[in-house]
């Protein structure tokens, strides 16, 4: 339940892997694996905008609220 | 003086809780001792009855004399030594952990043990009609008050860390 995130799928969809997306968009790939894993318990808007610029998508790619 | 590291407060606290944890082993064992003899006391009496220069306390008064400041010695060792690892902790940079709100809880209840002691044995001295010098006072309460909302602060402390590691 919560919000849960699929940078995998994006990063699928775009050919790119976890270390080329932490250094285009300059954060570390520990902190991107929190990401993806769902550990992380919150998201900068800086961070949500460089990903987003650089996987050419929106938030609501991202991120999904699932209600069960 | 600096925070961490060498010379710094918490490592002159160290050496300090160090060298006090040092004198109440030898003070607990000696009290220990001492609490196990101290039923014989009449026996031990006895044998220095002749003696002029030997007063020894005698019934349950000798168990009472003795028992109070080792259960005093004893709460205090389990805080000296709580109080060391929440100083390790701070060494290696991470005080805001949830291990040091349950160590800073741990010393309220010890404290709180060893006020409750003290009014426990105040009661058997008068029982027993035995000189022990016990004194409550309000300055000992309001730092047992003091930890426990220190306790709450590094409960918050430790969930805010948290939240600040996993925020990406």
């Amino acid at each position: 339940m919560g919000i849960s995130v699929k940078l995998d799928r994006v990063l699928l969809d775009r050919g790119m892997s976890l270390t080329e997306l932490s250094e285009r968009v300059g954060v570390t790939i520990a902190n991107l694996s929190i990401l993806k894993t769902g550990k992380a318990k919150a998201i900068r808007f800086s961070t949500l905008e460089a990903i987003c610029k650089e996987l050419d998508c929106q938030p609501g790619d991202i991120l999904f609220f699932d209600e069960d | 003086m600096r925070a961490i590291g060498k010379g710094s407060l918490a490592s002159l606290l160290a050496v300090g809780l160090h060298f006090t944890r040092i004198i109440l082993w030898i003070v607990v064992c000696a009290l220990g001792i001492a609490l196990v003899i101290s039923p014989f006391a009449p026996m031990i009496a006895d044998a220095f009855r002749d003696s002029d220069n030997i007063d020894i306390e005698t019934g349950g008064g000798a168990f009472i004399a003795v028992a109070y400041p080792f259960v005093t010695a004893v709460v205090m060792l389990f805080v000296v030594n709580r109080l060391l690892e929440i100083l390790k902790t701070l060494r290696f940079g991470s005080p805001f952990v949830k291990e040091n709100a349950d160590r800073f809880r741990a010393v309220g209840y010890a404290l709180l043990l060893g006020e409750g002691a003290k009014f426990a044995f105040g009661f058997l001295s008068l029982v027993t009609r035995t000189d022990v010098d016990i004194d409550s006072n309000m300055i000992a309460w309001l730092a047992i008050i003091a930890v426990f909302v220190l306790a709450e602060v590094f409960h918050e402390g430790a969930r805010m860390k948290e939240e600040q590691d996993l925020t990406v």
